[in-house]
């Protein structure tokens, strides 16, 4: 129990720390922010386990495990399923285009939305659409694609990404030979 | 606490390969509601294995064991819906990541070259918009009267709920 009450307290912190963190960080690398915080409360984590008392001075007997490596090593998964989590459900909200169909959806109360409109949500009219806007460039800066005159091409680490997600497609049976016969 | 964590592992690659197994026999158009059922009767099976099982399993070290019995049991119950979650994660990751899905788009184009009109058209915003209004609608999100869509229900608590999440965490939505 020792561990997973350090382990909230870390979560806690976590969370606490990214939102400001994200407050002020102005690149567009999110998940370097949610990364640097996990390691922030996992380090955290492991020092403040060893120099706490087993009862953190308010457990009970009975919630007490007598296996201290057990306790720790308990407390870290945890931690780290719940950050998992956290970090999904955060990107999912805030970046996620059908989250963003929704909050508009929100804001316009009993109007609706048509299909179009939410198509021009996503700066259809403008040349490069704004998932691609904030995509592409990642990819090209960690070297995944290369642009050369009018096209993109795959370089190896792509393709190793790429070969990846297939398999995984083909795992959950939700590969797409060609184009256009499943979205994205 | 071993005894349930040990259980909770077990149970989770169970239903993992069970929920393999589904999805290569037929790819459900509700994945989520397939997993959460497939998995439904894991938590009632982890229980009763923890009351029924001997406290070592027949083979966990004896310097592990101890401690109380139904912390064990939440811990580990807490631990199993976890990876449970974390599985269903993973499963959207490889579903619906729209960066992977373009690499392999490439990977599959002549020469692994496409051009930017050629990327918007297989992954572009019009593909994927169609597919998320279907899809929110599909899973009671959306209403969709008169050629509008409207906020269903539970499409009115994800709208709260990105609405909070975009207030706090201040991160660009595309």
């Amino acid at each position: 129990m020792k561990g997973l009450t350090l382990a909230a307290a870390a979560f806690v912190l976590l969370v606490l720390g990214s939102a400001l963190a994200l407050r002020v960080y102005r690149g567009n690398k999110e998940f370097k922010v949610f990364l640097s915080a996990f390691a922030g409360a996992v380090l955290g984590y492991a020092v403040a386990f060893p120099l706490t008392p087993p009862d953190l001075g308010v457990l009970p007997a009975g919630w007490l495990e007598p296996a201290a490596s057990v306790d720790f090593a308990n407390g870290l998964l945890i931690l780290a399923l719940v950050f998992h989590g956290f970090w999904c459900i955060a990107y999912f909200a805030c970046l996620s285009p059908s989250m963003s169909v929704m909050v508009e959806l929100r804001a316009r109360g009993a109007d609706g939305i048509s299909a179009t409109e939410a198509l021009a949500m996503q700066g259809r009219e403008e040349p490069v659409n704004l998932i691609f806007q904030r995509r592409l460039p990642k990819l090209i800066a960690g070297g995944y694609i290369t642009q050369e005159g009018g096209t993109y091409r795959l370089l190896p680490p792509g393709e190793r990404v790429a070969a990846l997600g297939a398999f995984l497609k083909r795992l959950i049976n939700a590969d797409t030979p060609l184009v256009g016969s499943r979205p994205c | 606490m071993l005894k349930g964590l040990v259980l909770a592992w077990a149970l989770v690659w169970v239903w993992a390969l069970v929920q393999g197994v589904v999805f290569q026999l037929r790819a459900p158009e509700k994945a989520f509601a397939s997993m959460v059922s497939w998995f439904a009767p894991m938590p009632v099976v982890y229980v009763a294995l923890h009351l029924l099982t001997p406290p070592d399993l027949g083979c966990l070290p004896e310097r592990l064991l101890g401690g109380g019995a139904a912390l064990s049991l939440l811990n580990g119950l807490a631990v199993l819906i976890l990876l449970f979650l974390t599985g269903v994660l993973f499963y959207y990751h490889a579903d619906r990541s729209i960066t992977v899905r373009l690499l392999i788009e490439m990977a599959r184009a002549p020469r692994q070259r496409m051009s930017l009109e050629e990327m918007q058209a297989v992954c572009g915003v019009e593909v994927l918009m169609h597919d998320r209004l279907h899809t929110m609608a599909l899973n009671g999100f959306l209403e969709e009267h008169d050629g509008r869509y409207h906020l269903a229900p539970k499409g009115r608590i994800g709208g709260l709920a990105g609405t909070i999440a975009r207030g706090v965490l201040a991160m660009k939505a595309l």
